[in-house]
């Protein structure tokens, strides 16, 4: 009965006019900073957080929020049409999204994504208004040994994410975790691949990176192709974003894991959308029963990690609510909202604050409602984006990459690493070493090394701590297991392309008869 | 040919000086070397109205965070001397030269101190399940079992407070460096390490609902948000105090009585009724300062700090 009352106050709440218009206000910044690549979710709120003096803490956190699940959204936009992603957590939805752009299916992409999304959305609301205080406690049960354990898995499991020559996309891992090596250590103050420039004592930008590989090079690639490619009028119809009856009994279960697995990486401070949408991808094309159809425009390659990255968007506030304790730099913002206006968060917050709570967590299903409303009729607008011309889509698009790179550090050294990571990602593509392995390494090896340290100070130097803790010795099983059968299905592949040599023989016979 | 033309350039300089009574003539950028929503952030941008009203001046707030505030200091140490750009920065001042010795400035010669405006008090804390209850109590088990002491990261004030707690009270503690100072606390909900010196704010509720025991406030004063916590200073250790302080630093070179009338202006602000009602639930400790007095403070810190990092051997 509590539980229903709770809910009534959260609507109450959520439900005003004043923060209806905030909602929506929110939602729709978020979307266009999500469509646009380069604008970054952190840039966004960053620059409206002063205006949040003025409103009222929960209409505040109500908008900001709005941002940052909006952006989720529309990221996939710019990743299905343009092989830009709109933000790093969408980066992995171009490997499947663009090849269906290009097939003409585009709209029915951006629709089953938006659909994706919503789902992963409610998926973590749900858990968020049944179980926050519950999953709070067990986010503490994770120390540094069980997070390394865990990115040490996700390395494993992602590690064929990409297409075509697995020493080569292991090479890239391995160029992503050295450049993520860059900055200032955590542990010793030494300073590491900074030659002498300060701003690069914080390790190179996260924006930075993805738009030069992702967006940058995408752009001088497509400027190479010279020719605007054929549109079919047809495939811009609002029609011809109808799924087929196959995408449909396709997308279920990949939606399904994507948005558990959000969940769960969400809840997780320091981690986020990104590693689950990475995560998700890798999980459904190693399931897969014809992995082979991943890269060429599968739909399971961009329900998962669409629902993957909106879960995650959704559950991260369990921590910051319940704990206090803000998963990512966005969701310091948003707690520092929270102290503006002399509210502490903390575990007492359900109780203390509870119109702030409830209304709060409410917003979200007017958020996402909102968004769904907004996203499908705008599908049409944004497909048609693919005919503006390249010589005055392109220039813009770099325009953007400019100013979020720039507003992500507020620094002029960031664009300049956008021109390096465009140059590097260029010679990547010519020689076909894949990005998504790069931005893997890059994302997870920082994390990976940070909990190593720490997990290796804490246990005075043993190595038995990731073993001697339950849960990460569990982790570090199913990391094993993932190991062997990774080694035991690429076996079973390889013996399957060669044929047996009695076929051979007999087929030699055949052509020499 | 090159000394001619800075002569001449100074000698312009010198034959129009900025007058004081002038400033400030134009907009104020403040540059803030933490990301938006920190406590140093939120804390300018609640002084900027204040100054902007005396000034009739736009005051401009910048962020410009990296490098454990380094890369925002390093700026405004670049910024023109004119009054016009200053620097609002932390303790972090004082103790990220101790470790970092590739700056690219020299905090005592290209900034020059203007006013310290107020402190955050840390405190000592432990989990609340822990078995001890006292400072002491925790240095005698530290001593049976070494401890780890979580910090918001190298070389931040946190963890020389820390460092300076474990050189004068021989604790056996083993210091571990998180990102931030939300991470630091989960480390202590989660009991992965024991001790960490938190300011009230950031232990926030979980210091109210028992997850989290304060055993001293770092000082030689109790604090009035927790009049029962003992301080350092009676538990028998004079010199831990250590406190979180901000203060507003103009680039060296600003015209003596610039630094003046700023220090004054800004002292001004910080006897604003409405300012002080609206930090002081922040954990804000406002105080006056004089530049002279400030400039010795951190003189004085900067060796401190130096000499504890050689000492403790945090610097290699």
């Amino acid at each position: 009965m509590e539980f229903l009352g709770n809910i009534g106050l959260g609507f109450s709440v959520a439900l005003s006019l004043t923060n209806i218009f905030y909602c929506f206000l929110g939602a729709l910044l978020g979307t266009l900073v999500g469509v646009i690549p380069g604008l970054g979710v952190l840039a966004a709120i960053s620059m409206l957080f002063p205006l949040t003096f003025h409103l009222e803490p929960t209409t505040a956190l109500i908008m900001l929020a709005g941002i940052w699940y909006g952006t989720t959204y529309g990221g996939s936009t710019a990743s299905i049409l343009l092989n830009l992603p709109g933000t790093p957590a969408n980066a992995v939805t171009c490997l499947d999204g663009y090849p269906m752009a290009k097939q003409g299916r585009g709209g029915v992409a951006l629709f089953m994504t938006t659909v994706a999304s919503f789902f992963g959305a409610s998926f973590g609301i749900i858990l968020l208004t049944l179980f926050t205080p519950v999953i709070a406690e067990y986010a503490l049960r994770f120390g540094s040994a069980e997070y390394f354990a865990l990115m040490l898995m996700g390395l494993v499991a992602a590690s064929t994410i990409s297409e075509g020559s697995a020493i080569k996309g292991l090479a890239m891992v391995v160029l992503g975790i050295i450049i993520g090596l860059v900055g200032m250590d955590t542990q010793s103050a030494t300073i590491r691949f900074s030659f002498g420039v300060l701003g690069l004592l914080e390790g190179v930008s996260l924006i930075a990176l993805a738009m030069g590989i992702f967006g940058v090079a995408e752009i001088i690639m497509s400027v190479r192709r010279v020719k605007t490619a054929d549109i079919d009028p047809e495939t811009l119809k609002l029609s011809a974003i109808k799924p087929t009856r196959d995408d449909v009994r396709r997308s279920w279960f990949p939606m399904l894991r994507g948005a558990s697995m959000g969940s769960f990486f969400g809840t997780l401070p320091g981690t986020g959308p990104s590693i689950a949408a990475f995560l998700s991808y890798a999980v459904e094309k190693r399931i897969s029963k014809t992995p082979e159809r991943f890269g060429k425009g599968a739909i399971e390659g961009i329900m998962a990690p669409e629902a993957a990255n909106n879960a995650a968007d959704q559950t991260a506030f369990i921590p910051t609510l319940s704990l206090g304790v803000p998963g990512s730099a966005t969701m310091a913002l948003m707690l520092g909202v929270l102290m503006i206006h002399g509210v502490a968060p903390g575990p007492n917050l359900i109780s203390s604050q509870p119109e702030l709570f409830w209304g709060l967590i409410m917003s979200f299903w007017v958020g996402n409602v909102i968004l769904l409303l907004l996203n499908i009729p705008l599908i049409g607008v944004w497909v048609r984006m693919l005919t503006i011309p390249y010589h005055i889509l392109f220039p813009s698009v770099l325009m953007f990459i400019c100013i979020g790179a720039y507003t992500s550090g507020f620094s002029t050294l960031n664009i300049w690493m956008v021109t390096a990571f465009g140059t590097l990602g260029y010679l990547m593509r010519i020689f076909r070493f894949p990005g998504a392995p790069l931005l893997l390494g890059f994302v997870l090896g920082p994390l990976m090394e940070e909990h190593f340290r720490r997990a290796m100070v804490l246990s005075r130097g043993d190595f038995m701590t990731f073993f001697d803790r339950p849960i990460s010795a569990t982790i570090m099983a199913l990391t094993g297991l993932v190991l062997i059968w990774s080694i035991w299905s690429s076996e079973t592949v390889r013996k399957r392309r060669a044929p047996p040599e009695g076929e051979v023989a007999l087929a030699r016979d055949a052509t020499d008869a | 040919m090159k000394s001619i033309l800075t002569a001449a350039l100074m000698a312009v300089g010198l034959t129009q000086p900025l007058a004081a009574q002038d400033f400030p003539s134009g907009p104020v950028t403040i540059i803030v070397p933490y990301s938006p929503s920190g406590n140093t952030d939120v804390f300018t941008r609640h002084l900027a109205p204040y100054l902007e009203e005396q000034w009739g001046q736009p005051v401009v707030i910048d962020n410009r965070p990296g490098g454990g505030s380094m890369v925002g200091t390093a700026q405004a140490a670049q910024a023109k001397p004119d009054g016009h750009t200053l620097l609002i920065t932390t303790s972090a001042f004082v103790t990220a030269p101790a470790i970092q010795d590739a700056l690219p400035f020299d905090p005592r010669e290209d900034l020059t101190p203007v006013a310290n405006v107020g402190h955050v008090s840390y405190i000592l804390v432990t989990n609340g399940d822990s078995e001890f209850n006292t400072l002491e109590e925790f240095i005698d088990a530290s001593k049976k079992a070494p401890k780890f002491a979580a910090t918001a990261g190298l070389g931040t004030t946190t963890h020389f407070a820390i460092e300076k707690f474990i050189a004068d009270s021989g604790a056996d503690v083993d210091v571990v460096h998180f990102k931030g100072g939300g991470p630091a606390v989960v480390s202590i909900l989660s009991n992965e390490t024991d001790i960490y010196g938190s300011s009230v704010s950031s232990a926030g509720e979980n210091l109210k609902n028992g997850k989290v025991k304060a055993l001293a406030v770092l000082g030689n004063e109790r604090i009035d948000a927790l009049p029962d916590v003992p301080s350092t200073g009676e538990l028998g250790f004079p010199d831990l105090e250590i406190k979180q302080w901000v203060g507003v630093f103009a680039p060296a070179g600003t015209d003596p009585a610039i630094i003046r009338k700023l220090n004054a202006d800004v002292n001004t602000a910080l006897k604003n009724e409405a300012f002080v009602a609206t930090v002081t639930p922040l954990d804000w400790t406002l105080r006056e300062s004089t530049p002279e007095g400030f400039a010795e403070q951190v003189d004085a810190e900067l060796n401190k700090w130096k000499a504890l990092a050689v000492k403790q051997g945090i610097k290699k």
